[in-house]
């Protein structure tokens, strides 16, 4: 140890091995709503977490916890933090993969000059490598603090793809979204008034493969602008669709909106041992993905 | 100045589907070069800042009664748009597939002068006759005028200073995987770093200020100069120091060329050739990259078939 940098000297911060580059593009492709998007990586003995945001209205984290890679060795004393370009990471990545091969690919951080380096470890013969230059990043000056909305939750389940296809939708009218929920009868109700109205309901007990939970014990209504509403769901992966699987939705205090998705990273050739209705995986084959949205103004009814 | 020529089948066959659809990915326009045993197809011979193509086929193989007469030596060269050329000979091979008679050389090809609608002037073509069992067709392609003698001793000059083959060359290992990682390197930039080390080590690597992606091929073919690298010693290195020490040492060459040429010679694949190998011409003024052809069931090298490619050096890297 450096003492005067404070610096590990010996060994490298992370050392991590992954089969399934697609599985991590498709993660790290979900929070991608612009060309250009600075992202900032958080590494700890945990795994790793990238965090990207937008005018303090919006951020989005993506967990890679350690059980998804094959190999994961966490070295530092503390928990390394980088900026990193998210599409340059992500182009990146896919020069690695090619149809039908899916090479195993290892991360190290940093390299000798704080890059984070990436090579394909499956043949002795021949192998692709990368290095990415990182940046420090700048301080997180919105602090997302979500904190529940009150005793009991204000929350909702729903099906991925129907979330999906209503906030599309929802395009049209071309205004700010109105979300309420309301304990009776129980529902979600998605909301756009501009070159038109238009208006989604989502009904608990009526159709409970579209609304999986709910739960709700007063009326609550926010709006949330178009722009950052539609950013949590634009780039999902088709495997969130194709797998069924449900994203959660959350209002915290002040209107503050939590979008909660899940998304494979397996292997497309392993086998699912367990598959049930709503697409049950080992839990270390997911990648957990976070939206967090500002509401555009309080309108509590 | 004559050219007439019957085309055999196997000659359709070799141009139509394996190296003119091929050739085509280098440029439009390319310049036909006709000796009296040879017929060459040639890319940018004279503008040694584009990619360079030299295609030589033995007359032999591609025609029958072929007959060429001209006052430079008996040698004629014009320049003609490959995708013309491609098309009369597909529309021409497709008659003469409809046809019965078993006479195998239906379509010919000569050299004429002829006078195009509403003008006065005869200009050249070249014409391609196919006689079907109920029709002929008669396709005239246009060329350019055929080249003066000092263009003629141009184009000679630089096809003998194209020849050159460089000392170490790699055999590259599947050229159509290699096309595919090329394709992807595109989005990152367009320069391409090419290190070919004499241990059979082949380098390929793009950056930019943010970013640098590559490939390591190891343990390749070499033929020509080599080297024999110790057991296990620098295994543990990256790729990129294990570059960089072989060109200290002499042991490798590196250049820069455009991603874009390097890509159109990775199109070569249609031609289906059976080895491909990279080498670094004298000098380290070009990349050079030599396309193989067996005989088919063999591993003897088809003699009457050359192909390589000669990609312009944008920058001499160390060697």
């Amino acid at each position: 140890m450096d003492l005067s940098t404070g610096m590990e000297t010996d060994g490298p911060d992370l050392v991590c091995q992954l089969d399934n580059v697609q599985g991590m593009v498709d993660a790290l492709s979900a929070v991608r709503w612009k060309r250009h998007q600075d992202a900032v990586v958080e590494l700890s003995e945990h795994g790793v977490v990238l965090i990207v945001e937008e005018s303090h209205c919006l951020q989005a984290k993506v967990y890679l916890q350690r059980d998804l890679f094959v190999r994961y060795e966490f070295g530092a004393q503390r928990r390394p933090r980088f900026g990193v370009s998210l599409g340059l990471f992500v182009d990146c990545l896919n020069t690695f993969s090619a149809p039908g091969r899916s090479p195993m690919i290892e991360m190290r951080y940093p390299g000798p000059d704080m890059q984070l380096l990436l090579k394909s470890v499956d043949s002795l013969d021949s192998c692709i490598f990368a290095e990415i230059r990182t940046r420090i990043p700048d301080v997180v000056s919105w602090d997302y603090n979500f904190e529940p909305a009150g005793s009991t939750p204000l929350s909702f389940t729903v099906k991925s793809a129907a979330l999906k296809e209503a906030i599309d939708d929802l395009e049209w009218p071309g205004s700010s979204i109105q979300i309420t929920l309301q304990p009776v009868p129980p529902s979600v109700t998605f909301r756009g008034e501009g070159h038109g109205d238009l208006q989604i309901d989502f009904m608990y007990y009526v159709n409970t493969d579209l609304l999986v939970a709910f739960h709700c014990d007063r009326q609550v209504s926010y709006r949330y602008k178009y722009k950052f509403l539609s950013a949590t769901t634009s780039n999902l992966p088709s495997n969130v669709i194709k797998d069924n699987r449900g994203s959660k939705l959350t209002i915290g205090m002040g209107g503050m909106l939590k979008v909660q998705h899940l998304v494979s990273v397996a292997k497309p050739s392993v086998p699912h041992p367990h598959i049930d209705s709503a697409g049950y995986q080992q839990p270390s084959r997911i990648a957990y993905i976070e939206f967090f949205v500002k509401p555009d103004e309080d309108e509590e009814t | 100045m004559k050219f007439k020529a019957l085309l055999t089948d196997n000659g359709i066959i070799q141009l139509e589907k394996r190296f003119i659809p091929a050739l085509d990915k280098m440029g439009k326009f390319c310049h036909i070069y006709l000796t009296p045993d040879h017929f060459f197809i040639l890319h940018n011979l004279l503008s040694p800042s584009s990619p360079q193509s030299i295609a030589q086929f033995s007359a032999l193989s591609l025609f029958d009664d072929y007959r060429i007469s001209s006052q430079f030596d008996n040698v004629i060269a014009f320049s003609i748009d490959l995708f013309l050329l491609l098309r009369a000979l597909r529309s021409s091979s497709s008659i003469c597939i409809t046809n019965p008679n078993p006479n195998p050389n239906r379509l010919q090809i000569k050299l004429v002068k002829k006078l195009p609608p509403n003008s006065t002037n005869p200009l050249p073509f070249l014409t391609f006759e196919s006689k079907g069992y109920k029709s002929a067709v008669i396709q005239d392609i246009p060329i350019s005028k055929p080249l003066s003698r000092s263009s003629l001793v141009e184009l000679q000059d630089a096809l003998n200073a194209a020849n050159e083959i460089p000392k170490t060359l790699v055999q590259v290992p599947d050229l159509g995987q290699l096309q595919n990682y090329v394709d992807r390197l595109k989005n990152v930039g367009e320069l391409l770093d090419v290190t070919i080390g004499k241990f059979g080590d082949l380098y390929l690597q793009v950056s930019t200020s943010l970013i640098t992606v590559g490939a390591e091929f190891r343990r390749l073919t070499v033929l020509g100069e080599r080297a024999s690298r110790g057991v296990g010693e620098d295994r543990d290195l990256s790729a990129q120091t294990r570059a960089r020490r072989a060109i200290e040492r002499g042991e490798a060459e590196s250049v820069e060329v455009s991603l874009k040429h390097f890509g159109k010679s990775l199109q070569y694949h249609l031609a289906k050739p059976d080895c491909t190998f990279y080498g670094v011409g004298m000098n380290g003024g070009c990349l050079t990259v030599i396309f193989q052809f067996f005989v088919p069931g063999s591993r003897q090298t088809d003699k009457s078939i050359s192909l390589h490619c000669r990609l312009p050096v944008l920058d001499p890297g160390a060697s």
